[in-house]
């Protein structure tokens, strides 16, 4: 064995040869740290390119100017107090009375943009508390051994992984008043108009029921995951300590998958509030109008000139979503065990 | 407690069944659940399973009886097609009075394949994309210790906050314009109405979920093994791909069946960065919403394509189910 | 040739230094093991070898070649790791051939050497087991035919028995030395077990704290260790010391005092000295013939006996009061020692021992360095010298 000892040698220099032997040996040889840098290059090319630029040149452009209201190109905060004041171009200004009567917070004739926030903050609360009770429930079903829990699982799942456009589809035949009975039912309930697809309050209502439908599997998923990395040997101890079900339910289980709980939320949370699909393809954004739907609505406005205003509305958005998470990390820091 | 009220109960039922039959089926019910709570319990929770899976099936099922129903009789329709009857199959007519075709029609009115075609093509190329470099990345967080870690994934962090509303304004933009360099490759030299109108957005869109499962599978793998394996003669890159990356495989997997899922599922880019037409690179959002016309919804139409539409993904969820439940489950709790 | 020189090797770390100025010449076919206690940085110095780690300053020399900034692959080394490290997804003879494979070999190349290599570490009719299927010895002999297979020029080796078991151990490390003398490489062997290290190399290098302390064949750092680490570290049970001062009649501490010339050593009246002495090298005055060259008896109190079968560990103490204290290793005031089995000797018993002088060292207290390593009785030291040393001291 000894004899071929040379030749050994030999061949792991030219196995590797040709062009690309330099740059490989240059890879080899940077240190530790320039390597790390070198290698997230690429992670980092795409998310500047289609984030960070982006983000940075939505603030430049939202502080340009709103065509025919200033002579100067440079308009300051202009845009975002035409937004909330409703001096803004924006197409619609007025939500529908059933809406706003229904809630009182936003009266009629409020600035469109204001509807939106309004529209977009109250849908994204309701739609995580429903989806976080109902996914809850989904995640202790499935935490039970049972025979099919598999299909159950899929069953469960599968609302989550179809396309935003065909949940979208489901609810806007369901409602359809020509299709689907859903008007029909909800009529009879005494809960929706003959036309709830035109109607702001029953649109969000209908847009609220699809996104739980879709997304509770989401929580279930999460939470399901919290249940099953507690030591079931916890359970047996209760047990012989005598707490009945529910003791055990709400002394070990919830303490315990909190913080699995609150990271399900933060997620769902940013989610809910970035809603538009859902709402362009069943009632449109003029019924529902999300803040994503001002951004959108604004940037295909006919009028040239109203980038800024767009732009303005798209940066307002992430800010909204931005101050929701630091609340989220300012109450839930503590509890999430070092997560963030 | 368990097993003394179970005791308590098999003892209850026994010497009290007799009794009970004359207080009727609801009230023996009553009492015998009070005696024995966990009877309830597995009541409830059989319940609670049937609500779910009626909850979460019965739209698709609705979807596919509008999709069986011929244009013109579009009403009624709860369990079946008003125009079902089951009577018609004794006449020949196998439909039974539904419309079959109504899934040919798609491809006929549309070219809905083509849609499909797209939206599966921009999906894997993104995914392949996606996975490739979030390995790397995945590999740097997940493996190296050096300055600037932590704000860094902090910063990747942040872009799955945004909303795309905040990006799409600057991209839509760049995207219209025309760029010299690539006037040779696409034919007016802007991306608008191509497949990287889309793959770039999505790719770092979904990038974050990505490097942050594959953080997690990666830093699990040994030392050992990748100095192992530098020793035996791979570079460290090489190291990567030919033992870290296989030795996770599970892992690669799950980013993969998410990203794709993510992708083909996505609305906003989708529905705002091509024209309509099938040839211009439109995913399927564009194609379900084409049947909707100027003077006539082809509602049939829409949910048959909806339906087809579902298959892939109900598929994949199907095969990949664990995947996804471990992939949300990492990615989720690494943040 | 396959020499393996260390120059001025350091690696530092944010603030700490893991490895200070390693000089080291490691010849041919030498096997040269590095001991240490965990963190000594015998591990990283192997690292730097490897070129798994970049020195912070430094030349590694392999061959007469300098390997600093080469990436592992073209050092001409293989490696066996402390955790095995087998690629799970290979089989045995994927997991053998796979340098060979990265090196383009063609296939009946390749076919040739890895039954070679599994001949030599006796592993026929194994080659598609997985690594799961297979033992904690099988598993390593596949690593160390995978380490063998590429004909190294030098074989590194961490820790790679550390994590069978103690019998499994005994028998790898005869396989070892077997291996060693069939390949002919050097090899550069880490480890934390001393009996390890005594057992198989040519040379062994301790380190300590990052620095090369000593660098000789076992014996010698067994015998004349040169210093206060080695002397503890190497030797198991391991080396009484006893802290103490130079008089003119010697050494003095409160419960040992052995006369000697100082001058004899160059030393200097008060200077703070250690003696040492290994548990065997002392002896109950009762059998004092079985010293070379006893020193006068000193009186101690048994304690506690640990019998092993082929000796008897011993723990005495000076003061008879003394709490027994069974903490880890020999506390000052206490001595142990090693006797016949036959010996009669009971707990709690006064007795004499003596201790001999020919293996009795001396360490300077404050740098820790040898200063002799026997101890010479005052007649035979020169009496001449001792009386030129006190006339001239008057």
């Amino acid at each position: 064995m000894a004899t071929d000892q040379d030749t050994a040698a030999v061949d792991s220099d030219t196995a590797t040869g040709g062009l690309l032997r330099p740059i490989t040996t240059w890879m080899e040889n940077l240190s530790e740290e320039a390597y790390a840098y070198l290698l997230l290059a690429p992670a980092f090319f795409f998310l500047f390119l289609v984030a960070f630029y982006p983000l940075l040149d939505t603030l430049r452009l939202s502080f340009l100017v709103q065509e025919g209201r200033t002579a100067e190109p440079f308009y300051g905060i202009g845009n975002y107090v035409d937004l909330l004041t409703g001096e803004a171009l924006i197409r619609r200004q007025v939500l529908d009375i059933a809406l706003t009567s229904s809630f009182p917070f936003i009266e009629m004739g409020a600035p469109f943009f204001r509807q939106a926030l309004f529209v977009t903050i109250t849908f994204a609360v309701a739609s995580v508390v429903l989806e976080t009770a109902i996914g809850f429930g989904q995640a202790l079903v499935l935490d039970k051994e049972f025979r099919g829990r598999r299909w159950v699982r899929v069953a469960i799942i599968i609302p989550w992984a179809i396309p935003v456009v065909i949940q979208a589809m489901i609810f806007y035949l369901f409602f359809q008043p020509t299709v689907g009975f859903g008007t029909d039912l909800m009529q009879a309930l005494g809960i929706f108009g003959a036309t709830p697809l035109n109607t702001s309050r029953d649109s969000f209502i209908i847009v609220l029921v699809a996104d739980v439908w879709k997304t509770s599997a989401f929580m279930a998923l999460l939470i399901l995951a919290g249940l099953q990395s507690v030591d079931r040997s916890l359970y047996d101890v209760a047990e012989v300590s005598g707490a009945s079900t529910w003791q055990r339910f709400k002394m070990i289980t919830l303490p315990l998958v909190l913080p699995a709980l609150i990271v399900a939320m933060l997620f769902r949370t940013m989610d809910a509030m970035r809603i538009y699909g859902v709402i362009d393809a069943t009632a449109g954004c003029s019924t529902v109008p999300s803040l994503t739907c001002v951004v959108v609505d604004t940037i295909f406005l006919p009028q040239s000139g109203v980038i800024g205003l767009a732009a303005a509305a798209a940066f307002f958005t992430a800010v909204v979503i931005g101050v929701f998470i630091s609340i989220y990390l300012l109450f839930f820091a503590d509890s999430e065990g070092g997560y963030f | 407690m368990a097993a003394e009220s179970h005791s308590d109960t098999e003892y209850g039922r026994t010497g009290e069944e007799e009794p009970e039959l004359d207080r009727g089926p609801i009230e023996a019910w009553a009492a015998r659940s009070i005696k024995n709570p966990g009877r309830v319990y597995k009541g409830l929770f059989y319940t609670a399973m049937i609500a779910f899976l009626l909850t979460t099936l019965f739209p698709f099922y609705w979807l596919f009886m509008v999709a069986l129903t011929p244009s013109g009789s579009l009403q009624n329709i709860i369990l079946a097609p008003s125009t079902f009857d089951p009577t018609l199959l004794a006449q020949g007519d196998l439909t039974m009075g539904t419309n079959p075709g109504a899934f040919v029609e798609i491809f006929e009115r549309l070219p809905f394949h083509r849609y499909m075609f797209n939206s599966f093509v921009i999906a894997t190329i993104t995914t392949v994309i996606v996975l490739i470099i979030s390995s790397l990345a995945g590999y740097i967080f997940g493996r190296l210790r050096f300055r600037g870690k932590s704000p860094l994934m902090l910063l990747v962090l942040l872009v799955s906050f945004f909303p795309p509303a905040a990006f799409f304004l600057p991209l839509n933009r760049l995207f219209n314009r025309n760029i010299g360099v690539l006037e040779p490759i696409l034919s007016d030299g802007s991306l608008y109405n191509t497949p990287y109108a889309m793959i770039i957005p999505f790719s770092a869109l979904f990038m974050p979920l990505s490097i942050f499962i594959l953080t997690t599978f990666y830093s699990q793998i040994p030392d050992g093994l990748e100095d192992a394996a530098r020793i035996e003669g791979t570079t460290r890159l090489g190291a990567l791909f030919r033992v870290i990356v296989p030795l996770s495989a599970p892992g690669v997997a799950t980013a993969g069946v998410l990203t794709f899922i993510a992708v083909y599922n996505e609305y906003f880019f989708s529905r705002l960065m091509t024209d309509p037409g099938a040839d211009n690179w439109a995913p399927i959002v564009r194609g379900i919403l084409g049947y909707q016309g100027q003077y006539e919804t082809l509602f049939n139409l829409m949910a048959a394509a909806s339906i087809v539409g579902v298959l892939p993904v109900a598929i994949l969820v199907v095969v990949a189910q664990e995947k996804i439940v471990s992939g949300l489950t990492a990615g989720a709790l690494k943040e | 040739m396959a020499d393996v020189t260390l120059e001025n090797i350091t690696k530092r770390y944010e603030d700490v230094t893991a490895v200070d100025d390693m000089n080291l010449d490691i010849k041919h076919g030498e096997f040269v093991t590095f001991v240490g206690p965990s963190g000594c940085g015998k591990s990283t110095t192997m690292e730097t070898i490897a070129g798994l780690t970049t020195p912070t300053e430094g030349k590694v020399i392999i061959g007469g070649r300098d390997v600093t900034n080469l990436p592992p692959k073209d050092r001409g080394i293989s490696m066996v790791f402390q955790n095995i490290a087998l690629f799970p997804h290979m089989d045995v003879y994927e997991n053998i051939s796979f340098g060979l494979r990265l090196r383009k070999y063609d296939k009946d190349e390749i076919d040739r050497r890895v039954e070679k290599a599994a001949e030599v570490v006796q592993l026929g009719g194994m080659m598609d087991r997985m690594p799961d299927e297979m033992s904690g010895g099988q598993r390593q002999r596949v690593a160390i035919a995978r380490a063998i297979v590429r004909n190294p020029d030098v074989f590194l080796m961490d820790e790679p028995l550390a994590n069978l078991d103690a019998k499994l151990r005994v028998h790898m490390r005869t396989e070892l030395q077997r291996l060693h003398k069939e390949l002919d490489t050097t090899i550069i062997y880490v480890t934390h077990d001393q009996a390890e290290a005594m057992t198989m190399s040519d040379r062994i290098a301790v380190i300590n704290a990052g620095e090369l302390q000593q660098i000789d064949p076992p014996l010698t750092c067994y015998n004349e260790p040169k210093n206060l680490f080695v002397a503890g570290f190497i030797g198991s049970p391991s080396m009484n010391f006893v802290e103490g001062r130079i008089t003119d009649n010697g050494f003095e501490s409160d419960d040992v005092n052995i006369p000697f010339e100082p001058a004899a050593y160059n030393l200097s009246t008060g200077a703070d000295v250690t003696l040492g002495v290994r548990p065997e090298d002392v002896y109950l005055s009762r059998n004092s013939r079985e010293a070379a060259d006893p020193t006068p008896p000193l009186t101690a109190y048994s304690d506690v006996l640990e019998p092993m079968g082929n000796e008897i560990f011993a723990y005495l103490k000076f003061d008879e009061e003394a709490e027994s204290d069974m903490e880890e290793g020999v506390m000052p005031g206490q001595l142990l020692i090693s006797v016949d089995p036959d010996t009669d000797i009971a707990e709690d018993q006064e007795v004499e021992v003596v201790l001999d002088r020919a293996k009795t060292h001396l360490f300077d207290t404050t740098t820790g360095n040898a200063i002799t390593h026997q101890i010479a009785p005052v007649d035979t030291a020169g009496a001449s010298g001792a009386d030129a040393e006190v006339g001239s001291g008057d």
